[in-house]
């Protein structure tokens, strides 16, 4: 909200510059974002006259009409060339004669233009950097006084503070609102704007009527009335004021109004009397499927409970949101009911969000309004009016106001802002600041008893008294102190958290890098990766967009969509793992949490398995092994080494790995993640060239295991011996399978299995594999002679043989 | 006395040789050729024989003082041979020392991760454990218990993704505060952080997924003072130990009395800059001390506990501190920006 710093100290008196005004209103709450100057660069411009058109110049690149025209100031003439088509005789008009200077033009030099010297310019609102309005001269009243410098006659030289209120202090909506601050902070007295009504000899009350229906809606309805009214432009002052908070000036009546919305806070509203039926104003509710067509010219359907103001025969607004078309000032309006109401906050709020309807009236009444200020305001708004458009204001004020509404009352115990805050200001300070506040303070007792004005609606209880207090008083003036002398608790971390890390640690030492993905995908594309069971994921109702509407049901998509950026910009080799949750509908097991959450661990590589390096295979690339090493490293990490490789059951293997290229990574029961080759039309979902391969273990299984503890062995004392067995077999024999069978042979003095070359090719002909292994073996007790461990070395031969028709090379 | 001259000539030819011998294996020869089972002097020495009793055992003292000499001179020219030679393999094969080294390259952790890390440090070091919560969020604990009214304005700060009509992602991580303190009697002292959504459009500063960082103190004696002080010394840990950090009133449904806190700008020193906006200041978190409503919510006491609370995002904090300008950065993960992180937190 804009307000300028004159229309402030019209209500309190300050010295304070802009700039430190703006500082302390800052630091009690009231958060100036910006203060700029009214207009910058003008000095010089003043009140000139434009006594006669000289001579037509032709039509101008730009399609004015240039005319040559003489302008008078006090004892001089001069000649100057206007495009302006208000440029007529006797107009009274901003002009900038040589050496004056213009926002955005600078210094003003006589010049030569269509071959005359025009010396000066008659300005409009843009040139005067008032708007962006060129259509023609601001022209200034008869009376303004001739030669009379026109930034001191608007009241251009002035600053606007542009401030940021928060949704709980729609009090300070208002210049009245942050001057009862700036008093309250500078402790310069408050002026509340002079309210004094002439009133006329007619009875409003036998001018219009008022039947508030809904009054749950609309506790409180006021109105004036005033007639004798003629519309017209307001005068410069007011203009200049609405524009530079950001208004715009529409007519004298309008204009009131919104000046004084602005100024108190309160929206108000001027009906044309003669379009309202019986001259009486209704409130009710919105009838099913009511229509009304708004001041903005739109028909709009009102949704139920709507309040709505009428007259007996229709709707002619929308209560505390936007009038109606039908019933607004016009040109030839002379009778106006003008109405300021207090509107349910939650109804209005309610109302402009089914509409998308954000007004002024509404921002301040979803809020909260104050029930007490429309009298006044309407008192002070009628005067203005009439003063303005020359009419009369009617005797008396039209208020339904059926329950008028207690004051709060609320005790402060001074010894609870210092036990709340740690530091507390003297208690005639504290007095001082909520009496300058608005607030009535009895001091009499130890506690004060407080009452809370009516337009203090977000002050509940005592702690809210103790933020007033110490937010006037400075949150500077509270000291720092360390909490001492409570207990001592132990620090924890989730497992979740800390198994995470240790796993994301290991994957950053091999070479992988971290990413965070977005939580919500693409349901198109989620489809075409294989999730196609909408029941199963969770949607968002109002996503920003589709394409990033539905939560993720696992990591994978999201880092695909990282490689496909990362491909689109020249780097089509990555190694990425990310962690993070992944959503699913509701189970049992969750409690009261809306969903089922699961933290994972999800990694993708595609392209060269290293970075290119004078010591690496630089053309080696990633392959499915090297998914299923990494996610072993990151569940080693975990503190997990016995890991097993499973197959799906048939109808379960996921559509977004290739068939026979990927498996589960199991613990017994415990389904700790996969890994595989991503199909290609999941990969092509993301248009990836080259093979991605993967992995996504779940970091909650992890968590949910007891932490591994390390127990010592003793080391072996008697020597080890080595044997390698190495075999071909038929390619469909897998080594899983092999090992397997040997370590069913429970052969207790064979301690250690490892795979150490594996090979196809011309040596062992199509269709077969050769496999080798170094078989460990090791007493505790004793050294193992060479005839006992050939007699194992035997047995296994002869197991594997039996079992895999395998061949055995070179034994 | 003089030598035997047969003993001096085998001696005066054997230490030649052993000069002049140039590697190991020209060594060995010369030891087996004079030392060896055949060798000069044992031959002589066996030949001893022949030679009158009378001087047998003056030349075979002398033979056997020879043989010593050789034996001396061998070892010594096998050392300098033995370093000669190791120079020489050396050479042959120089290392380019300024090849880069033969490492793996590690990868790196994400800026917020990094960011997130840090803070928990700090906390972790005063005293604070860390709390996790679900994302998707009932309407109770992300607006109803941290005493947000129904229709009320309060909620446009923290425009929501809807799921159900109960249901929405956490728009803060504060429904973790509730959920932990419904759980356990105070004292609590806890951050809880993570993923947060609110209906923004993404652009350069906004983004509609976004990270958290929350403290919560609830105990006897907390004050307002005690939150100054905590996110003063934050600010130093942070931002380096000149860090100065303003209090401004605001407001926040779930705080009375609620604070704004600034961080003196570490760009310009106070002095305004593009990166501060010329305000000298960088708006950083929000804070307060908790609503007495909030604490009834969750059962307590507010006659008997007070607390503070603060929440930042991790987002914002990693922006400044790494002076990245646009937050798509951190969820386009770029490998070139990525890689810029390299190094473990903690440094």
């Amino acid at each position: 909200m804009k307000i300028t710093l004159r229309w402030l100290r019209e209500f309190v008196e300050t010295d304070l510059d802009a700039r430190a005004l703006a500082d302390r209103l800052t630091n009690a709450g009231i958060g100036v974002e910006q203060i700029t100057p009214v207009v910058e660069g003008l000095t010089g411009v003043v009140v000139g006259e434009i006594e006669a058109v000289e001579r037509d110049l032709g039509v101008s690149a730009a399609g004015h009409v240039n005319r040559l025209v003489r302008v008078a100031l006090p004892g001089r003439h001069l000649s100057v060339v206007c495009g302006a088509p208000n440029a007529e005789p006797g107009v009274r008009a901003a002009f900038a004669p040589p050496g004056a200077r213009l926002p955005g033009l600078g210094e003003v030099k006589a010049a030569k233009i269509r071959g005359v010297v025009s010396e000066g310019i008659l300005c409009s609102e843009k040139e005067l950097g008032l708007s962006d309005d060129h259509r023609g001269l601001l022209v200034l009243p008869p009376e303004a006084p001739l030669g009379a410098d026109v930034a001191t006659y608007l009241g251009l030289d002035d600053w606007i503070l542009d401030i940021e209120i928060t949704p709980n202090r729609p009090d300070a909506l208002s210049v009245v609102g942050v001057a009862r601050e700036v008093a309250a902070l500078t402790g310069a007295p408050f002026r509340f704007p002079k309210v004094q009504v002439v009133e006329s000899e007619a009875e409003a009350a036998t001018l219009a009527a008022l039947d508030i229906q809904a009054t749950d809606l609309c506790p409180r309805f006021c109105a004036r009335v005033i007639t004798g009214l003629t519309v017209k432009p307001s005068p410069p002052w007011l203009a200049q004021r609405l524009r530079a908070v950001g208004l715009r000036p529409i007519n004298n009546l309008v204009d009131v109004t919104n000046y004084i919305m602005w100024e108190l806070g309160q929206p108000l509203h001027a009906f044309d009397l003669d379009a309202l039926a019986q001259h009486t104003v209704v409130v009710r509710r919105a009838r099913p499927g009511e229509r009304i067509k708004t001041l903005d010219g739109q028909e709009r359907a009102v949704p139920p409970d709507t309040a709505l103001v009428c007259d007996p025969e229709r709707a002619v607004g929308i209560g505390g949101v936007m009038g109606g078309a039908d019933s607004e000032v016009t040109d030839s309006t002379t009778g106006v009911l003008l109405e300021a109401a207090y509107w349910d906050p939650g109804s209005i709020r309610r109302t402009s969000r089914a509409l998308g309807l954000s007004t002024d009236a509404a921002y301040r009444f979803e809020r909260g309004g104050d029930i007490e200020a429309p009298p006044d305001v309407l008192a002070r708004a009628a005067q203005l009016m009439a003063e303005l458009g020359g009419g009369t204001v009617a005797r008396g004020l039209l208020d339904a106001y059926a329950e008028p509404r207690p004051h709060r009352r609320i005790s402060l115990r001074p010894a609870r802002i210092e036990r709340v805050v740690g530091a507390c200001p003297p208690r005639a300070e504290a007095v001082r600041i909520l009496q300058a506040l608005g607030f009535a303070v009895d001091d009499s007792a130890e506690d004060l008893q407080v009452v809370v004005p009516s337009f203090r609606r977000d002050v509940h209880q005592e702690d809210d008294l103790v933020e007033e207090v110490v937010r006037i008083w400075g949150y500077d003036q509270i000291p720092l102190t360390l909490a001492g002398g409570g207990e001592i608790m132990p620090v924890k971390r989730p497992s979740g958290l800390r198994v995470a890390r240790v796993m994301s640690r290991a994957l950053n030492a091999a070479g992988l890098f971290e990413c965070v993905s977005w939580s919500f995908l693409d349901p198109e594309r989620l489809k075409r990766m294989g999730w196609d069971d909408p029941a199963a994921l969770i949607a968002l109702q109002n996503p920003s967009s589709v394409e990033r509407s539905v939560l993720r049901p696992s990591l994978l998509p999201g880092l695909l969509e990282v490689l496909a950026i990362n491909a689109s910009r020249q780097m089509p080799d990555a190694r990425l793992f990310e962690v993070g949750n992944v959503f699913a509908p509701h189970r049992d097991e969750d409690g009261d949490r809306p969903a089922h959450e699961e933290l994972r661990l999800g990694l993708v590589l595609t392209g060269l398995r290293a970075a290119r390096a004078w010591f690496a295979g630089s053309r080696d690339r990633v392959d499915v092994h090297d998914a299923k090493g990494l996610a072993e490293l990151a569940l080693h990490a975990a503190g997990l080494t016995d890991a097993a490789t499973a197959d799906w059951p048939a109808d379960r293997v996921p559509a977004f790995l290739e068939p026979g290229r990927g498996a589960r990574l199991v613990r017994g029961a415990l389904e700790l993640g996969w890994f595989g080759e991503v199909a290609l039309a999941a990969r092509e979902v993301f248009d990836l060239p080259g093979p991605v391969f993967a992995a996504e273990l779940s970091v909650s299984a992890l968590a949910g295991l007891p932490a591994p503890g390390v127990k010592y062995e003793p080391l072996p004392r008697f020597p080890a011996v080595q044997r390698d067995l190495a075999i071909v077999v038929g390619s469909e024999v897998t080594a899983g399978a092999i090992e397997a069978a040997i370590r069913a042979m429970r052969l207790g003095l064979l301690t250690r299995i490892t795979l150490f070359d594996v090979y196809t090719g011309g040596q062992v002909g199509p269709g077969r594999r050769s496999l080798a292994w170094s078989l460990t073996f090791q007493a505790p007790d004793r050294t193992l002679t060479d005839a006992e461990v050939n007699r194992l070395h035997e047995r296994i031969v002869a197991e594997i043989a039996g079992r895999f028709g395998a061949e055995v090379r070179g034994a | 006395m003089a030598a035997d001259p047969r003993v001096q000539e085998v001696l005066d030819r054997a230490l030649a040789e052993v000069a002049g011998a140039r590697s190991t294996s020209d060594l060995e020869q010369v030891r087996v050729r004079v030392l060896g089972r055949s060798g000069q002097l044992t031959t002589l020495l066996r030949s001893l024989g022949s030679v009158p009793a009378a001087e047998r055992p003056k030349i075979g003292e002398q033979t056997n003082r020879a043989k010593a000499a050789v034996e001396a001179a061998i070892a010594a020219r096998l050392e300098a041979l033995r370093g000669e030679e190791h120079r020489r393999t050396l050479e042959g094969a120089r290392p380019d020392l300024t090849l880069p080294g033969r490492r793996p390259f590690p990868g790196a952790v994400h800026p917020l991760t990094r960011v997130t890390e840090e803070i928990i440090e700090v906390f972790e070091g005063l005293g604070f454990s860390v709390a996790e919560g679900p994302e998707v969020e009932s309407d109770y604990y992300n607006f109803a218990a941290l005493n947000f009214p129904p229709d009320h304005p309060a909620r446009d700060m923290q425009d929501t993704f809807h799921i159900g009509p109960d249901t929405l992602l956490r728009t803060h991580t504060s429904p973790v505060q509730i959920r932990t303190m419904k759980a356990q009697p105070p004292p609590v002292r806890i951050i809880c952080l993570g993923k947060v959504y609110r209906r923004d459009i993404l652009d350069a500063t906004h983004s509609p997924m976004f990270h958290q960082v929350e403290g919560l103190a609830v105990d006897r004696h907390i004050t307002m003072a005690d939150l100054k002080a905590t996110l003063q010394l934050f600010a130093r840990e942070m931002f380096g130990p000149r860090s100065t950090v303003r209090f401004r009133p605001s407001f926040f449904p779930f705080t009375e009395p609620s604070a704004e806190v600034d961080v003196r700008c570490f760009k310009c020193g106070g002095d305004g800059c593009r990166f501060c906006k010329d305000s000298g200041w960088l708006e950083i978190l929000g804070s307060g001390m908790v609503h007495p409503n909030v604490l009834r919510n969750v059962g307590y006491d507010p006659e008997e506990v007070t607390g503070w609370a603060f929440g930042m995002g991790i987002d914002r904090i990693a922006l400044l501190k790494y002076e990245i300008d646009d937050i798509r950065l951190f969820f386009d993960n770029d490998l070139r920006f990525l890689q810029q992180f390299a190094g473990l937190p903690g440094r």
